[in-house]
């Protein structure tokens, strides 16, 4: 299959004042990609989309979604996305089923049987008027208008944030539907992981401005290893393994986490120092707390 | 031919790969009986939405087992666990495949300050209470 790369960036930058906040964004999403991206507040995940979706000018470097500069997206690369923003504002004194109609009217292939499946299924009251919507249920509407035309390309940023166990469990349901075709593609940010877990075929990691991880997920979780390593005589203190995320070594024992664990690479740590090796199994939160912490601590014993 | 119900327990927050964990339910199933030769798999479909994950996951599973030869695909019909069972896989090999296992157990052992015979006696007591 041609593999069609749906968003593109090199190089991306993009500064607010002094202040960088992507420092060089190297990335290429294929169609049929469910990419989660995951990063600390204030990592830049937001300016990224926003980016990506037009709604910033990058600084340096640029980015591409369907081939064009997204500040400058022609009318029927607009009609094969769909955006739901952190913040959902919509005109309040308009009902649910006003602001689906008048959203329809922007597209000419908006899907009413699909629009009005999800709005059953959400539990929202079609003549209720959006003011007094709850968060929850403003990010509902969020969504419907933002899958109402099958976009092609899904951005989302943070999506279940105000939703509750049950809704969120709805959501990812119907996001496994758009998917299940490996036609569409779908970006959202998050920090729920198990969400993540789930749905996503990639994870994007944001930190510091830059890429950290970007890969698959299967792959990830394969490679990304937590060892556990003790030996009969002590660890010499620059002892370090390649591909280490973080090494904390005290006296005849090390706990170190790489991204390039193999049996073949564990089976050499044992000869090489004699060592009993423990390999642990670590999930995407694991993994994201990892990256995050101090990536060196040397101990005496 | 209706395919056989599910009775997959799926941790997507789990360290092992989703597909890993579909991979090895089946195998241990069809290890175990439950799943006999000739039965038939729930469609990537119904099992994607049953178990609540992607469809990449699950035909990467079944692609993988198909490889391996526990199962065989129908055409038209979907996923059917294979007539000739994973068993054609040589004695070396499904040793090969236990060894990794067996390696945890003595590890552990030897940490309990067993001695050898008394390692090897507890794999024994085990497999007789199988018979």
């Amino acid at each position: 299959m041609m593999s069609e790369l749906i968003i593109e960036s090199q190089s991306l930058h993009r500064s607010f004042g002094s202040t960088a906040v992507l420092q060089g964004i190297d990335l290429s999403i294929q169609r049929g990609m469910v990419v989660g991206l995951l990063g600390l507040n204030g990592s830049g995940k937001s300016t990224l989309i926003k980016c990506l979706l037009g709604l910033l000018r990058v600084s340096a470097g640029q980015a591409r979604v369907f081939g064009e500069d997204p500040w400058v997206l022609s009318g029927a690369a607009k009609a094969r996305l769909g955006y739901v923003p952190q913040d959902v504002k919509l005109y309040p004194w308009m009902t649910v089923s006003q602001v689906i109609g008048y959203t329809a009217a922007f597209y000419p292939k908006w899907d009413f049987a699909l629009s009005e499946k999800l709005t059953s299924r959400w539990d929202l009251d079609r003549g209720q008027r959006v003011g007094p919507l709850s968060p929850g249920q403003l990010q509902k509407l969020g969504l419907i208008l933002a899958l109402g035309h099958r976009p092609d390309l899904l951005i989302l940023d943070e999506p279940v944030a105000a939703l509750d166990p049950v809704a969120r469990r709805e959501f990812l349901k119907s996001l496994l539907e758009v998917t299940q075709d490996e036609q569409h593609t779908v970006l959202f940010s998050t920090h729920i992981t198990s969400d993540l877990e789930r749905v996503a075929s990639h994870v994007a990691l944001l930190k510091e401005g830059r890429l950290a991880l970007f890969e698959d997920l299967d792959t990830i979780k394969d490679r990304v290893k937590r060892l556990r390593i003790s030996t009969t005589g002590p660890l010499p203190h620059a002892f370090s393994v390649a591909g280490a995320l973080r090494t904390e070594v005290t006296g005849q024992t090390a706990l170190v986490a790489a991204t390039n664990v193999s049996d073949r690479m564990v089976n050499d740590l044992r000869s090489q120092w004699d060592a009993e090796v423990n390999v642990e199994d670590l999930n995407l939160e694991e993994i994201f707390l990892e990256l995050h912490q101090e990536p060196e601590r040397r101990l005496p014993i | 031919m209706a395919s056989v119900p599910i009775q997959f327990e799926i941790h997507p927050s789990s360290g092992v790969p989703i597909f890993r964990q579909i991979m090895d339910q089946v195998r241990a199933q069809v290890a175990s009986g439950r799943l006999k030769a000739g039965d038939l798999l729930p469609s990537v479909r119904q099992m994607g939405a049953e178990l609540q994950v992607n469809m990449m996951t699950v035909s990467k599973a079944y692609s993988r087992l198909e490889a391996e030869g526990v199962l065989e695909r129908d055409r038209g019909m979907g996923m059917r666990v294979r007539t000739a069972s994973p068993t054609s896989a040589s004695v070396g090999d499904r040793q090969q495949e236990l060894r990794e296992l067996v390696d945890h157990v003595v590890t552990r052992g030897l940490q309990l300050g067993l001695t050898d015979e008394q390692v090897v006696a507890v794999v024994k007591m085990v497999l007789k209470e199988r018979r």
